[in-house]
């Protein structure tokens, strides 16, 4: 740790070129990174409801609660995605100076985590916009949230980047996997509308109270259940864990790989 | 006090004959049928014993493949010893693969700036330097272009000019001279050797005998990962090239 802060400059500078050589590229700078969302939801909104019959799913409800899950969903599935190229990417420095391998997929990480404030922003003009300010105390439960979503997200790029450097085919499968679990992720229908054989495999799922950890204040202005903290606690200790023994195994070696 | 130490170093590089292989295959493989692309091994390095102290310049000479910037990588700490260890004290700054580590889409400033970073330098001490590492580059408006459009002496041209601008306590230099022009490789001498002058060790890589005689007080000649002679810089340069000349067929 005390290594990945001594080139802190290194890699902060490293996550802003990144972001302005994204922005560069495009007349609409920043509007482009949301379009996608915000473009989602809408269609979404237009098909979506038709699909559930329950009354109380009208789009006044429904777009919010999917800008967020798309909002998290792009923030996991981005990371893990570039995260698969971060080791190649940085394999340029890697070569000539020794510095620890986790910058790399934080580098991916702090990309992705601008992207979903952004988006952020949004749901919150979005929110109060529909059921005011109401409930604002309950934003203080999204600390703890950003937090592990944030280890979360470094630890599925670090894996993600050490597999793909031994198996370059992972990145595919990963696509493959991502999609999968898409659906079996609560993003663009509420966490309570699949029960019966699907339910267990929503309640399985270690991004499920992710999802109600961000609704519950975002949209509801209530504080999430002690459970979901948990439940999200215990899935990100899990991966961090997976990652961290990757990194202090492999780390080292990883240069004969590349 | 600033010192190298490599005790017993091995390094072997575990290298499959194809290319790297896909999870599917590996799966397979393991489950069905042995592997059709095995690793090979190939000794790098073996049996390395070398102390450097403060105040040494260390030339090392050899063919090519003959395990010299491997060391020197290994000496860099980018490359793990796979058997021995290696002990350094003080702070490492390299001179190697200098066309590589740039982020090709910045421009020359900002990759001064990432250098310098990785260096160890902060926002504020890399503000006093930039405008003389600039100035040394030589490059002029095309720092404000994207490395990208640059040649690769214009690259060692940079690379050369960030890390000859810290003061090392240890600096490790592999041929990076070749691409550059004279004028400016007559120039980067001068900052050699007013960097050998502070710094406290240096180790250096390169078939310019007469530039490493210049330099250096004590030489090693590699060959095939393992030391053959180790000595002060004349006699193991009269020695390699001696038997370099023994080698080559005699002009008719």
């Amino acid at each position: 740790m005390a290594a990945i802060w001594k080139c802190r400059y290194f890699w902060l500078s490293l996550v802003q070129m990144d972001l302005r050589s994204r922005y560069r590229r495009s007349l609409l700078g920043l509007g482009w990174s949301l379009l996608h969302p915000i473009a989602m939801t809408t269609v979404l909104c237009l098909v979506f409801p038709h699909f559930f019959a329950k009354a109380d799913l009208d789009v006044h409800s429904y777009a919010p609660m999917v800008l967020v899950g798309l909002s998290f969903w792009s923030f996991v599935s981005s990371s893990m995605l570039l995260g698969c190229q971060c080791l190649f990417q940085g394999e340029r420095y890697i070569r000539q100076f020794p510095a620890p391998m986790a910058i790399y997929p934080l580098r991916i990480v702090l990309g992705s985590s601008f992207h979903f404030a952004m988006a952020l922003l949004v749901v919150v003009v979005l929110r109060f916009g529909m059921i005011g300010f109401s409930g604002l105390f309950s934003f203080i439960s999204l600390l703890p949230t950003f937090i592990l979503m944030f280890i979360l997200g470094w630890s599925l790029a670090v894996l993600a980047g050490f597999v793909t450097t031994y198996f370059p085919d992972m990145q595919h499968l990963t696509e493959v996997g991502l999609q999968i679990v898409f659906y079996a992720t609560p993003i663009i229908y509420p966490a309570d509308t699949i029960k019966g054989n699907l339910g267990w495999l929503i309640g399985c799922n270690p991004l499920t109270p992710y999802i109600a950890l961000l609704r519950s204040p975002l949209l509801y202005g209530e504080f999430p259940s002690l459970t979901h903290y948990l439940a999200a606690l215990a899935s990100t200790t899990i991966i961090a864990g997976a990652a961290t023994f990757t990194l202090v195994r492999l780390q080292k070696t990883i240069i004969f790989q590349l | 006090m600033t010192s190298i130490d490599l005790e017993d170093v091995n390094l072997f590089f575990r290298v499959r004959q194809h290319r790297r292989i896909a999870l599917k295959d590996f799966i397979v493989n393991q489950m069905f049928r042995k592997s059709v692309n095995p690793y090979m091994e190939v000794r790098a390095l073996s049996s390395i014993n070398l102390t450097i102290r403060q105040g040494d310049r260390l030339g090392i000479v050899g063919h090519n493949g003959a395990g010299k910037s491997t060391l020197l990588k290994l000496l860099a700490g980018v490359y793990p010893p796979t058997a021995g260890t290696r002990t350094v004290n003080g702070v490492v700054s390299s001179l190697f693969d200098l066309q590589l580590g740039f982020e090709l889409e910045a421009s020359g400033w900002e990759n001064i700036a990432y250098r310098g970073y990785l260096q160890g330098e902060t926002p504020w001490t890399i503000k006093t330097k930039l405008e003389e590492i600039a100035e040394f580059s030589e490059l002029g408006e095309f720092l404000n272009n994207p490395v990208r459009h640059y040649s690769s002496g214009m690259l060692v041209r940079l690379a050369f000019s960030v890390a000859s601008a810290i003061d090392p306590e240890i600096l490790l230099v592999d041929e990076v001279l070749s691409t550059v022009d004279l004028a400016f490789q007559k120039k980067c001498r001068l900052r050699m050797e007013e960097m050998i002058a502070k710094a406290n060790l240096i180790v250096m890589v390169s078939h310019d005998l007469e530039l490493l005689s210049q330099f250096c007080n004590r030489a090693i000649w590699l060959d095939r990962g393992r030391i053959r002679r180790a000595g002060p810089t004349a006699d193991v340069i009269a020695e390699y090239t001696a038997a370099m000349s023994g080698a080559l067929p005699k002009a008719a």
